[in-house]
């Protein structure tokens, strides 16, 4: 009985000192882990589109300029091949895309992870909700990541229909 | 045994990655890149090396039954602070690790050596095995990544060498990391009959 009580004991103490000591840091680096965050995040809208500030509405940025409504973006994660893409559209009042940026995905190293190139991103630059973006069609697919491409492909659509909606 | 023999065993004689074959599955997902190689190597140093010197503090007061419950405590208590830590202070090199870095709580390296080693013997000898272990697995997985970069995606530590599109994709792909590992484990093999 004594042995279990001791067993129970030692093992509760090292729990304890764990938490206070994952307490303790936790606290130190919160703080630095959220700004992290929303500092990546806001350089990202910025690269997008040139403006002053941003309101948010949920997936919606709408970048003001002075008074008025210079564009939109949008943050959509279309489905790619091993997991959703994060990407960030942007797109001036007229609804043409005026740059695209991915921030996070897991798509294959070498292949799909090219989704990043400025030279692949910059193909959809100018297009509006009457071009097909579609891989092989209007734009260049990735070679050896068709599944990635058309994930990105899809991002910019929905971005698309989401600002006419907007602007209509 | 000597104490410099504690710290010599893990770098060569007992490399854990290329004698041991242990702590296999982040060596071969995180070693695409130098600089993805020593950043996890680093943060895996960090919890062997104080997670063998507590069990080596501790292992006269823990019983024996609850000794690996107790290691798993003390591993995953230095794993989280240097997860927390690295989202801080180095956000880039943490997204290109991922999951891995959570993942060194089951990297079998860590628990292998408490168990084997820092349960049995005293503090200075358990930090030193700590150290000889995770300079063994540094440098194989430096290795390994300076290799699959090199031809996989035309670079080092970044640095472009020559055109990427000649390079051979499929190096820094899953099975450039078995291949790589196959030819340094027959090279350190040969090299070691010789020694002989």
């Amino acid at each position: 009985m004594a042995k279990n009580l001791k067993m129970a004991v030692v093992l509760a103490v090292f729990c304890i000192v764990s938490a206070g000591l994952l307490a303790y840091v936790y606290n130190l680096t919160q703080p630095l882990i959220v700004k992290n965050a929303k500092g990546s995040f806001d350089l990202s809208l910025k690269g997008l589109i040139a403006a002053d500030s941003f309101k948010q509405e949920k997936n919606t940025f709408v970048a003001i300029k002075g008074k008025e409504i210079v564009g939109y973006a949008f943050a959509v994660k279309p489905q790619g091949y091993g997991g959703p893409v994060e990407m960030l559209v942007g797109l001036d009042k007229e609804g043409r895309v005026l740059a695209v940026k991915v921030l996070g995905h897991k798509e294959t190293a070498g292949l799909g992870s090219n989704i990043e190139d400025q030279k692949f991103l910059k193909q959809f630059v100018g297009k509006t909700s009457k071009d097909k973006v579609e891989p092989k069609q209007d734009i260049d697919a990735l070679t050896g990541a068709t599944i990635s491409t058309r994930a990105v492909c899809h991002g910019v659509r929905e971005a698309m229909d989401q600002c006419g909606k907007i602007t209509k | 045994m000597s104490v410099w023999q504690d710290f010599n065993r893990g770098i060569v004689s007992e490399n854990p990655v290329l004698r041991l074959m242990i702590g296999l599955c982040p060596t071969l997902a995180v070693s695409t890149s130098a600089v993805n190689a020593l950043g996890m190597a680093a943060a895996t140093s960090f919890v062997l090396i104080f997670s063998n010197l507590v069990v080596a503090l501790i292992r006269k007061i823990v019983p024996d039954q609850i000794r690996i419950p107790i290691f798993i405590i003390v591993i995953s208590t230095f794993v989280t602070i240097i997860d927390y830590v690295m989202q801080a202070y180095t956000p880039d090199l943490h997204r290109a690790l991922g999951v891995f870095i959570p993942l060194i709580v089951v990297n079998c390296i860590i628990l292998g050596r408490a168990e084997a080693f820092a349960y049995k013997n005293p503090v200075l000898a358990s930090t030193l095995d700590g150290i000889g272990m995770s300079l063994g697995f540094t440098l194989a997985l430096l290795t390994i990544g300076v290799i699959r970069e090199l031809l996989g995606a035309g670079a080092i530590f970044g640095v472009s060498l020559y055109n990427p599109a000649v390079a051979a994709t499929i190096m820094v792909l899953p099975p450039g990391a078995f291949i790589t590992i196959g030819f340094l484990m027959a090279l350190l093999n040969k090299w070691e009959n010789k020694v002989q």
